[in-house]
């Protein structure tokens, strides 16, 4: 059951900032916070309600790049329609994501911030060359999503900071495919394969089968290799498969991205 | 009123009616038990054990009560005086561990407090010392020579058949020597004779997992001990076996208990015999005040889970493919209490060898003692495993003889009012006729793609409807309209619908003016259980004799304030035709004998082994099923492409509830086929929670379903009714094991058949060795 706690609800980013921290956690949708809260493995005694702060629930466009704030929904981006014209592959992932239930309560702040390793938005992130801001009452600062994620459930977040956006450049130009081995709640395997430009690289992350997702830069898709992409990652051996089965099939996936990115895209 | 078209016999019956539940249900204003609140109520939470098997040395609850809010900790010395245990076969279930604990998550402790989180935060406070003991954590473990008892002491255990009460008072059991909680037996004709001389002999394992019935609403109990009467709200499919339950607990009268079972948030048969009601019972005793228990997931799975089973099958045929003997071995890993596992396996021995002519046979099913969780009844009860095990046994005979296996099953199938079980009632249905449509409809729509695709059936035949005993009553108001009263309970199935339409039928009246009332032992009228598909069979039959008992005396009446003969009056809609040709309705019967605009009249209907229900089971329940399943090579994954069931069941009252009932037993079954299983990794379980443990979802339909229903009438119960809801889930497993090694070209040892499974089943070099040991490596 969920334990008893204070809830403020601010309306400006500033006030959310000054309450955050150790003991008062922010909270959007609630769907990993409050299964870890009914776990008691988390017990705040205050909760700071995100979805009444205007600020974090844009979704623009600056130029080429799309920026998300922290607080905006699955559901929003998977209906949002410049996102579908413009970088369809995130689309796709958003609608795609966890339940019906996660997609319209959950945030992609949160998604992040809680770092599940199988995280499908957090690959294609990755994919994408994404970063994300930290803001805190004291200043922000913007990191790669690579090198926010640190591990499973961890990251490089201070409790008084709140991630506020996300940031995907040269948005309009990338495109990509995304592919899943899905089988119980969570993705086994999420391969993300994105190319920037017509004539650009393509950047290849591989989520969910170990800690964090690995990323691999090529100039043509000729020079993946499947099975050389498999045996770099490090499986979580669970339920859901051993570690051979997991690299195996990490091979298939990389291998039907690659072709799926060539008919899809025309590469 | 409906009027008759051409071709139908009824008004009510045999009709898709819109179910009375089914838009309070929908909008969410239905009123389930953990709905409930009581004044001055207090909440219980449970301590629960940390191993498998240990010892209580002690256990200090003082800080726990200290704490805010708490009201009591009740331990099992608080329970001195009372009979501390439960158990409707063996009663060795205690209320709260005593002594030491059988498996983790056991009950040890009840925290009562003011709130659900005062109650929650005290949990940690109380301090249980354990020594821990050696543990057998599989059936295996369990039957090996010196394995550590479970139990030490053997309870005396109640005579199934015969009904009779568990006795009360002290029962100093016998000293145990083995984990085997039960053993069941069936045999005739001489195996032994014959695999010498047999064209093939074919042999088999297969291992059916450790399942949970996934039910939305988890166990949950409200009750409320004052003045020597308890009163108790709960998630029981069988509220009068909970009050029988209950009173021996407190020994007080029947009439001093009641159960009360609303709406039940699914049941699938995990909500079957006594859970969580008398941890809130007691605690209601200890403290004088209501008291309310609500599970989580978690607690509920290590509540009651479906007995795993490993089944090892052999079958001799004649170069014809005719069966010549059946020899079956089936062991239950029934966990730390026996529950109704001694039925499960009982059952399971009986459906395991199929609906075929064997002419020999010798089936023996042991139900086993481990430091699990319980395991007791789960839809199909006992069918899932034995059929499993069964069924893929003959596909592999087909394949070993030659014959495709639809023939094989042609040659060997009981035919119409043939015994499968001997001196037991004939099969009341026409399996070769149901074989015939799953053929059918899997021809017919095979796909044109066949690459790594393939169809398969299965079927089962249940000796289902358990023991006839039930009554209903119904009460004919003073302005026509009637109330029906039974104690089987809603839970999903459809019962409230149905009954309403059996007493429309009966009494000629509108649907709408037939109120059906559930599960209330102090005020409905008496039902032995909600289980075994028996509902609309048996508590229908006793519905329409309280429906003729109501007619009879309402006769009689009309007669007396008309002054004329009861012979000379007629059945006329919703009333009576006079001599003379007025018709008078039962509203002005119940006024006009009353002399005043009040009153009602009452018919009761009483059911037991007599006549048309004389002869066990009642009635058989039939699975007949085909799947045409396609692998991803790659990756192992299955998509079931086509699902075909059949409906046997004489006549559909409600012919969509029927269909929905078989879709939904085929869906959970698929959910067993191909991604449920409960695992244990050392003393606790991995995946006690529903992100782990993956049931079926909308996505997992197959793509498309064939819903036959074949109504002949043959049934016992109303208008030639037999049960539903079961049927289909039992030879599933079996269908797509089958349709898998049809694709693959070797034979599974086991489902779920995950994708990771398959994929090692795809990938595996050397031979075929069907009755080999082929666990998949992290098999704990």
């Amino acid at each position: 059951m969920l334990p008893p706690f204070a809830l403020e609800r601010p309306d400006r980013l500033e006030d959310a900032l000054a309450l955050i921290g150790d003991d008062c956690l922010p909270y959007c949708g609630g769907t990993e916070l409050l299964m870890a809260m009914k776990l008691n493995v988390l017990r705040p005694s205050c909760l700071v309600d995100l979805k009444g702060i205007a600020a974090l629930a844009r979704v623009e466009w600056r130029g080429d790049s799309l920026v998300i704030g922290g607080a905006v929904r699955h559901a929003s981006l998977a209906a949002d329609a410049e996102i579908s014209r413009s970088l369809a592959v995130l689309t796709v992932v958003e609608q795609r994501v966890g339940n019906a239930r996660v997609r319209t309560q959950g945030s992609i702040g949160g998604n992040l911030c809680f770092a599940e390793p199988r995280s499908d938005v957090a690959t294609l992130l990755a994919a994408l060359g994404a970063s994300i801001t930290l803001a805190s009452s004291t200043g922000q600062r913007r990191i790669a999503i690579t090198d926010f994620v640190l591990g499973a459930y961890e990251t490089v977040r201070e409790p008084t900071e709140l991630l506020v956006e996300v940031l995907v450049p040269s948005a309009r130009l990338k495109s990509g495919v995304y592919l899943k081995h899905q089988y119980a709640e969570r993705p086994t395997v999420g391969v993300a394969l994105v190319r920037e430009g017509e004539n650009g690289v393509w950047r290849l992350a591989v989520g969910a089968v170990g800690d964090v997702p690995i990323v691999i830069e090529v100039s043509s898709l000729d020079e993946i290799d499947a099975e050389a992409v498999a045996d770099m990652t490090d499986p979580i051996e669970d339920i859901s498969g051993g570690v051979d089965y997991k690299q195996h099939l990490v091979a298939v996936y990389v291998r039907r991205a690659v072709q799926a990115a060539a008919e899809d895209l025309g590469a | 009123m409906p009027d008759l078209e051409p071709g139908q016999t009824h008004l009510h019956a045999g009709r898709s009616v819109l179910r009375p539940d089914l838009i309070e249900k929908v909008t969410g204003a239905a009123q389930y038990c953990v709905d409930i609140r009581r004044s001055g109520m207090l909440h219980a939470k449970i301590v629960r054990s940390r191993r498998a098997h240990a010892r209580i040395a002690s256990i200090d609850t003082s800080a726990a009560r200290a704490m805010s809010g708490v009201v009591a900790v009740i331990v099992a010395s608080d329970l001195a005086g009372l009979f501390a245990r439960f158990g409707h076969i063996v009663p060795d279930h205690e209320i709260l561990a005593s002594g030491k604990v059988r498996y983790y998550g056991e009950p040890v402790a009840i925290v009562v407090a003011d709130t659900e989180a005062a109650a929650s935060d005290a949990l940690d406070y109380v301090d249980v010392d354990y020594e821990d003991l050696p543990a057998v954590m599989s059936a295996e473990e369990a039957l090996a020579p010196g394995a550590p008892l479970v139990h030490e002491e053997q309870h005396r255990r109640v005579d199934v058949d015969s009904l009779s009460p568990v006795e009360t008072g002290a029962d100093q059991g016998e000293l145990r020597t083995s984990n085997v909680a039960h053993e069941a037996t069936l045999e005739w004709g001489d195996v032994d004779s014959v695999w010498p001389v047999a064209a093939a002999v074919v042999e088999n394992r297969m291992h059916y997992p450790m399942l949970y019935a996934y039910a939305m609403e988890p166990y949950n109990a409200v009750a409320s001990f004052d003045e020597g009467r308890l009163e108790v709200d709960s998630t029981a499919q069988h509220p009068f076996m909970v009050r029988d339950d209950l009173a021996r607990i407190f020994s007080l009268p029947l009439a001093a208990v009641t159960v009360r079972a609303p709406y039940l948030g699914g049941g699938y048969g995990s909500k079957s015999y006594t859970k969580v009601e008398p941890l809130a019972a007691v605690a209601s005793w200890r403290t004088g005040r209501p008291v309310k228990l609500v599970l989580d997931v978690e607690e509920s799975i290590y509540t009651t889970r479906a007995d795993s089973a490993e089944v090892h099958v052999r079958s001799a045929f004649d170069d014809q493919g005719h069966i010549l003997a059946r020899e079956i071995d089936i062991v239950m890993d029934s966990g730390a209490y026996a529950d109704n596992s001694p039925l499960v396996v009982a059952k399971s021995v009986n459906r395991s060898f199929g609906p075929y002519r064997v002419p020999n046979l010798r089936v023996r099913g042991r139900s086993v003692y481990t430091n699990t969780s319980p395991a007791s009844s789960y839809r199909g009860f006992g069918a899932p495993q034995g059929v499993l095990a069964g069924e893929t046994n003959l596909e592999q005979a087909a394949d070993r003889l030659g014959i495709d296996s639809a023939e094989l099953r042609r040659r060997n199938l009981v035919r119409p009012g043939e015994e499968i079980l001997h001196g037991k009632r004939g099969i009341d249905a026409d399996l070769p006729a149901d074989l015939e449509m799953v053929v059918g409809a899997l021809r017919e729509h095979a796909p044109e793609d066949q690459s790594w695709f393939a169809s398969a059936m299965a079927c089962s035949a249940s000796d289902a409807g358990a023991f006839p005993v039930s009554t209903a009553t119904v009460r004919v108001q003073a302005d026509g309209s009637v109330i029906v009263l039974s104690g089987s309970t809603e839970m999903g199935q459809g019962s409230r619908s149905a009954l309403a339409q059996i007493a429309a039928e009966e009494l000629r009246v509108e649907l709408r003016v037939v109120t059906v009332r559930q599960s209330d032992t102090g005020a409905t009228a008496y039902e032995r259980t909600t289980g075994a598909s028996r509902t609309t069979t048996l508590t229908g039959l006793a519905l329409q004799r309280a429906c003729q008992d109501a007619l009879s005396k309402l006769r009689s009446m009309a007669a007396e304030v008309k002054g004329c003969s009861a012979d000379e009056i007629a059945p006329s809609p919703a009333g009576f035709a006079l001599p003379g040709g007025d018709t008078i309705s039962y509203g002005e019967v119940v006024r006009s004998w009353f002399g005043a605009a009040a009153g009602e009249v009452t018919g009761i209907g009483l059911l037991r082994r007599e006549g048309a229900t004389a002869k066990m089971p009642p009635f058989w329940e039939i699975g007949m099923i085909g799947v045409g399943c396609r692998i991803d090579p790659a990756t192992g994954a299955i998509a079931v492409e086509q699902l075909v069931t059949v409906g046997d069941v004489g006549f559909a009252i409600n012919p969509q509830a029927v269909e929905a009932q078989d879709l939904g037993a085929a869906t959970q079954g698929l959910g067993c086929a191909l991604f449920e299983e409960l695992l244990y990794d050392g003393p606790q379980l991995m995946n006690p929670n529903i992100v782990d443990y993956r049931v079926p979802r909308m996505r997992d339909l197959p793509g498309r379903i064939d819903a036959m229903l074949a109504e002949r009438r043959d049934g016992v119960g109303p208008y030639g009714a037999k049960g539903s809801g079961e049927g289909a889930l039992n030879p599933i497993a079996a269908a797509v094991a089958t349709a898998v090694a049809r694709v693959v070209g070797r034979w599974p040892d086991r489902v779920p058949l995950t994708p990771e499974r398959v994929w090692r089943l795809i990938n595996e070099t050397g031979p075929d060795d069907t009755t080999g040991d082929r666990s998949s490596p992290r098999e704990g």
